[in-house]
């Protein structure tokens, strides 16, 4: 060690990377500090937040008042959520900026975090995710090899708490009803993935299209298959959960008609749909019922799909015929 | 965009903040505070510098912007010579009592004595001039020549004689 080097040693510091983060993100939230956009990709990028961020709130509101309709008190761990089918739940721009997110009813732990990584193929895919991966045998002209993406399973568990719903409120300047004894503290344990996730692009910049569609930004082609999310709770008395969710401020009489008309809750994933920027209709795909959306400049599409326990997805800015065509030929 | 970078898109829920971010945040964080900690001897306001540093990173500058790294690693060593600067403008009790904190030892007396060491090491750091108090900053958190010419903007044959220069000032301040 050179003379400096010791006159300027300190010990080493102890960095929580994690809860830094943590504190950065509720400091840019309450001075609502905006971060810089690079020109021509703002839009595009914007775009998709939206439509993710959109997505993970409905998915939220639909997956907790789904699992609510499921009757009787759970006296212990019980698996109170397990898709097995999709339906399309119709969302608007006034559900997605009204809804309020997990983090609204209490804290959502990470036991293990969503970290997806990259792989340097399908095989390598396959292994570290655990599934057999399919392969497109038909691809649209132009397409190169894909790259591929692991996300390992990952579970959180979702603590409930009648003061941070308070503390939401407040900010928002609003009265939500309150939370019932028995919810405030009790849990929820969400697990989900392993997922793969095959991204194509052929050689040009994604297509460049108005802020209004949620494929803009993406590459040509996405495939992706995943074990759909399974939710567990801890005891929650569900009929009083569910009225008190579906009663929230920025909940939409529409949305709670939407999420209340689903039959088998337990074991639906609902795909929330941007009305706005969206349409979608039931297709066949793979022999079973899958959820076709194309978005409303007609430049993009997708395809969602459940079957044998893994759910599909296939999108990109490609044409209804294209997107099922892929989607078919996957083995 | 990285592969990695697109499947994160959606996961910060409750925030606007670009994963992108996120993923430099996570990538360079301990490497800033530990920059910063160099300079100001404590982690905790080294903890305050780097989230400062991210913040004004974050309002500016695009998270996948190429001079990411380096702007974070100059910004750290500026940010935190200034925090120094103001301690020790406020005088050497205050700057003493803020290393103390840091100053882990068994003993109470070993703990002041390490503390005054430091406090008079930062002493004369802060009355360098600030881009050779920048280069030993960085140099000594461990960063290459390389990494030290991108971020503060030199060359990095010139690395070595400039290290040199600052070495021998900081020598002579301390020994003042």
């Amino acid at each position: 060690m050179s003379d400096i080097e010791e006159m300027l040693s300190v010990p080493e510091p102890k960095v929580d990377t994690e809860r830094a983060l943590a504190r950065l993100r509720a400091r840019v939230e309450a001075e609502r500090i905006a971060p810089v956009t690079r020109g021509a990709s703002a839009p595009r990028r914007i775009a998709v937040n939206i439509w993710l961020k959109g997505l993970a709130a409905a998915a939220t509101i639909a997956l907790v008042a789904t699992l609510l309709t499921v009757s009787g008190v759970a006296e212990t761990i019980l698996t109170i959520f397990e898709p097995k089918q999709i339906v399309a739940v119709p969302i608007t721009m006034n559900d997605l900026q009204g809804a309020p997110s997990f983090e609204t009813y209490g804290s959502l732990t990470w036991t293990e975090q969503p970290r997806p990584y990259d792989v340097p193929d399908v095989r390598t895919a396959a292994r570290e995710s655990g599934m057999t991966v399919l392969i497109p045998g038909n691809l649209p002209a132009g397409l190169g090899a894909p790259r591929y993406g692991v996300m390992p399973k990952t579970t959180a568990t979702f603590t409930f708490s009648a003061d941070k719903t308070r503390q939401a409120a407040a900010t928002l300047k609003r009265t939500p009803p309150p939370m019932p004894a028995n919810i405030d503290g009790s849990k929820l344990f969400i697990t989900g993935g392993p997922a793969v996730v095959a991204f194509y692009d052929d050689g040009t910049r994604p297509t460049e299209t108005t802020g209004a569609s949620p494929f803009s930004g993406m590459p040509r082609l996405i495939v992706a298959q995943g074990k759909p999310p399974v939710v567990q709770s801890d005891g929650v008395t569900v009929e009083q959960l569910q009225s008190y969710l579906l009663a929230q401020p920025g909940i939409s009489p529409q949305l709670a008609a939407q999420i209340r008309a689903i039959k088998d809750p337990s074991s639906t994933l609902p795909v929330p749909i941007p009305v706005d920027m969206a349409t979608s209709k039931k297709v066949t795909v793979q022999g079973v019922e899958g959820i076709f959306v194309g978005d409303s400049t007609g430049l993009g599409s997708a395809v969602i799909w459940q079957k044998d326990g893994i759910v599909y997805g296939v999108a990109g800015t490609l044409t209804e015929q294209q997107v099922l065509a892929v989607a078919n030929s996957l083995r | 965009m990285e592969l990695a970078e697109r499947l994160r898109l959606g996961t910060a829920p409750g925030t606007g903040m670009p994963p992108a971010f996120e993923e430099l945040f996570r990538k360079e964080y301990p490497r800033v505070v530990a920059i910063a900690h160099r300079v100001v001897a404590d982690s905790d306001e080294a903890e305050d510098v780097a989230q400062d540093v991210f913040v004004s990173f974050y309002r500016k500058h695009p998270a996948d912007a190429h001079y990411a790294a380096p702007w974070l690693h100059a910004a750290a060593a500026h940010a935190a010579l200034n925090v120094l600067r103001a301690r020790e403008r406020r005088g050497r009790r205050d700057a003493f009592e803020a290393l103390r904190r840091d100053a882990q030892a068994p003993d109470p007396a070993q703990a002041a004595e390490t503390a005054e060491t430091r406090s008079e090491v930062r002493a004369a750091l802060a009355r360098l001039p600030d881009r050779s108090a920048a280069l030993l900053a960085l140099r000594y958190s461990g960063l290459s020549y390389e990494e030290i010419a991108a971020a503060l903007g030199l060359r990095q044959s010139s690395i070595g004689t400039l290290l040199r220069r600052a070495e021998d000032a900081f020598r002579k301040e301390v020994t003042r």
